[in-house]
């Protein structure tokens, strides 16, 4: 009879706890920012692709803040007016945001896609990266609130010797050589002009392209010289090898060899996954390990991708958002296998997204439960509406992690703007009230941004924030392992590369339930030595300086 | 798989009566002769064909239809979906162009439109399998599956009773359960696939990624083989490939994993089948 209470007592529990709940608050917040696209009719491949977001704290004020990446005329690919600004936003750490992109001199120029923030130069402010059709951009944080474009200097202007400027769609900072200084990889698209845009479908109704229409490209990895300038390392290091039609990036330490490794989706071809060799070259082991196609082998329309441990094995595994009737993929990492399983059918997840275009995600433990769940950023290919039956415009999901073997679509629950359908591209992952739960910023195509305030029942956190001494000022690429008072263990690595075009802050969050300490916090710096710290309380945002001597 | 359904959809179309006869003789004979060299693949020749028994007989549905499915063939939809507007008009009472229309709404992704014309088809001839697998299709991309599960039964049921059961469709059916995790309806459904088209190496493929769900990964590299080995089918070697690489890796055969892979790697380069 004990029993029995107890069980329907747990279940009532879970339930209760289990709705992840989200108010949307970009308005109220004082963000204004508009996405535009510059399209006219001429159904451009271009017009389709931007929205990158970035949350990072730029001021180092505690609160984390936003940039917002924004299109341009076509054909002729200028920011001709401050609509088509890229746009930064300060948050006043009181729930409002502030629009300071003039003052910051980050308005942009050309056909902005993506935004990549990170510590670059590893003097304590978080730089930003913007890649583009015709532009890319390294803007290096002054302090102050100023930042100034270093592009030319750095050498990160992305024009390749023999192809030119390439459409990069996203972007993402990682040591790849653990040398304690970030390096660039670009994701570029396809070949794209506007003059020979192809055009598809019957002249009475004409729809946008497939990728098969155009060629891909190869993705680009530029290697950070420590002053301020890059060396274009694609083509030796082998990346360049590959070519795709990349989308998101991401990356983690797959095999927990000691070095980041490199996840691309690409779309309506093989993803790759480019596996460090520890000598500064990359072979690509997409087949090898399962995750170059779904499981009958098909490749689908990839966009976003994450890169975490869902099942809490310590291992971190691949999520990545596709197109309507492509289902979502879920790779689960097999620990010290160097293969993923492919667990979309398993979880639920393939079935639950089947009818889903997805974008940005993100596999944040939004209710700190201690399992990872799933935001999905959703709409479907404007102009293809009488061909599905429905509109583009999509609500958002959010998918909450059923103890590492399922996931069940909870979006009907999780706050009106779940029924709100818009075209969401974009999504940044932060704590912007830093009040331990996640939120997130959605950008939407012509349409305003939304600020996704998490408001899902409080249980406890821990929130890692990393200082590397040796490693990059940020830890990017640092492994951090909590263990509860039960023995569990959790996994997360720091990254600023999540989901599609975006970066995301570089914290490296937990979920701990009803544990209010951890035993203990372990630390693996990139190709450095381990910290430990023992018996820490949650609920704050902790600070975790390397020890041991300074970077080359 | 949706290409090799085309082709199926259109071949199949060759064996269908429509219910009258047209008087005018010579038209009947040239339909005829543009029907044979259709089987034969001479688009050109029968399309001069079709075209002499429509100007004999401008209403000759079946030479309509058959001029459709050369447009569709040549991927003209607008002119597949004037001649069997014209069809129709001619007959209305007839499923045949009906379904055909709806499947050129289907081959261009237009699933509401392609559904309303299949379910228009199936009003006129509730037996006929195909706009009644057809309509599953479409309604499994909408992401109605519990509707496409049961017409996939049904398609199933309707092509057994007219002894034409077709591979395609079990694999249709069996590729859903599969996905619904209805592993043991699947197994049943790829086995009858395998008996009614023991040379294609599709059952064998489905048979594998099944043992994978039920993690049995070397019953998986085992019908991989077997799939291998036959040249008949929709899916390609990559496929294939690609899933021995996951089922060898998953039994511990790593040498064998890096053969396949390697084919894969090959594959790609050549962009060969």
């Amino acid at each position: 009879m004990f029993g029995m209470a107890t069980v329907i007592a747990c279940g009532a529990s879970d339930a209760a706890q289990g709705q992840i709940r989200f108010e949307e608050i970009a308005r109220k917040a004082g963000l204004s920012f508009q996405l535009h696209n510059g399209a006219e009719g001429k159904l451009h491949q271009i017009e389709l692709m931007l929205g990158g977001v970035a949350a990072f704290d730029f001021d180092n004020d505690g609160c984390v803040d936003l940039y917002f990446t924004n299109g341009a005329t076509i054909p002729g690919l200028k920011k001709t007016g401050p609509e088509f600004y890229n746009r930064l936003y300060r948050n006043k750490c009181d729930g409002t945001f502030e629009d300071v992109t003039e003052k910051a001199g980050v308005a942009g120029e050309g056909y902005s896609m993506a935004v990549a923030t990170a510590d670059f130069d590893n003097d304590g402010r978080v730089d930003i990266f913007v890649a583009g059709v015709n532009r890319n951009i390294l803007y290096r944080n002054l302090g102050g609130g100023r930042f100034v474009d270093i592009t030319a200097k750095a050498g990160l202007s992305g024009v390749d010797p023999q192809l030119g400027k390439m459409w990069a769609v996203s972007a993402g900072w990682l040591d790849y050589d653990n040398d304690g200084w970030l390096d660039l990889f670009v994701s570029n698209y396809v070949a794209w002009d506007a003059a020979s845009e192809p055009a598809c479908g019957p002249k009475e109704g004409r729809f946008y392209c497939n990728p098969d229409a155009y060629s891909g490209l190869p993705n680009q990895l530029f290697h950070n010289n420590r002053d301020g300038t890059f060396t274009d390392v694609s083509r030796p290091s082998g990346i360049a090898a590959h070519i795709g039609k990349g989308m998101g990036v991401a990356f983690a330490d797959f095999d927990h060899d000691g070095f980041t490794d490199i996840f691309v989706a690409n779309d309506s071809v093989r993803s790759f996954l480019f596996h460090n060799q520890k000598d500064g070259t990359f072979r690509e082991v997409g087949v090898e390990t399962g995750v170059a196609f779904r499981e009958d082998g098909a490749a689908i329309a990839g966009m976003g991708v994450d890169f975490r441990d869902f099942d809490n094995d310590g291992m971190p595994d691949l999520a990545v958002s596709g197109m309507i009737n492509d289902g979502f993929l879920l790779f689960r990492n097999l620990p010290g296998r160097q293969l993923f399983e492919d667990f979309g059918q398993r979880s639920g997840l393939l079935r639950g997204t089947r009818q889903l275009t997805g974008w940005g995600l993100g596999m944040y433990d939004f209710d700190n439960d201690g399992w990872r769940d799933l935001f999905f950023a959703i709409s479907h290919f404007p102009a293809l509406d009488r061909y599905i039956g429905k509109s583009a415009a999509q609500p958002n999901r959010v998918f909450r992690n059923m103890n590492g073997k399922r996931f069940e679509d909870v979006s009907a629950g999780a706050g009106p703007d779940f029924q709100v359908a818009a075209l969401h591209h974009g999504a940044a992952f932060a704590d912007f009230d830093n009040d331990g739960r996640v939120d997130v910023a959605v950008t939407t195509l012509e349409g305003p941004v939304k600020l996704f305030h998490n408001i899902t029942r409080a249980q406890h956190w821990l929130a890692v924030r990393l200082h590397g001494t040796r490693s990059n000022r940020q830890g990017l690429g640092a492994e951090v392992r909590v263990t509860l008072a039960d023995g569990r263990t959790l996994q997360g690595h720091a990254t600023t590369s999540v989901g599609y075009a975006s970066s995301s802050e570089a914290l490296v969050r937990f979920g701990l339930g009803d544990d209010a300490t951890v035993s203990r916090i372990e630390v693996h710096w990139p190709g450095a030595g381990t910290q430990q710290l023992t018996n820490v309380k949650a609920d704050r945002v902790i600070e975790i300086e390397e020890a041991g001597g300074p970077r080359p | 798989m949706k290409a090799a359904f085309t082709l199926a959809v259109l071949l199949l179309g060759e064996c269908q009566g429509f219910g009258q006869t047209p008087d005018k003789a010579a038209a009947t004979a040239a339909y005829d002769r543009a029907n044979r060299l259709f089987i034969a693949h001479q688009y050109q020749e029968c399309m001069n064909a079709v075209d002499e028994a429509l100007r004999l007989d401008p209403n000759l549905v079946a030479a309509l239809t058959l001029r459709a499915k050369l447009a569709m063939a040549a991927n003209r939809y607008d002119l597949a979906k004037e001649n069997l507007e014209r069809a129709i008009a001619a007959e209305p009472a007839s499923w045949y162009p009906r379904f055909l229309y709806g499947f050129q709404f289907y081959q261009q992704n237009e699933m509401p439109a392609a559904i309303a014309s299949f379910e228009h088809a199936l009003k006129l001839n509730p037996r006929a399998p195909e706009p009644t697998l057809y309509l599953g299709l479409a309604d499994e991309a909408l992401g109605r599956t519990d509707e496409a599960l049961a017409l996939y039964k049904r398609a199933v049921e309707l092509e057994e009773t007219s002894g034409k059961l077709r591979s395609e469709t079990l694999l249709t059916y069996s590729r859903l359960l599969l996905l619904m995790g209805e592993f043991a309806e699947c197994g049943r459904t790829i086995a009858r696939a395998e008996k009614v088209d023991s040379a294609s190496r599709d059952p064998h493929f489905e048979a594998a990624r099944l043992a994978m769900k039920e993690g049995n990964p070397a019953h998986a590299a085992k019908e991989g083989e077997i799939a291998l080995r036959l040249h008949e089918g929709d899916v390609t070697d990559r496929q294939v490939h690609f899933l021995l690489v996951q089922a060898f890796r998953a039994s511990g055969q790593d040498a064998d994993a890096t053969r396949h892979a390697a084919k894969v790697h090959e594959l790609d380069k050549g962009q060969k089948r």
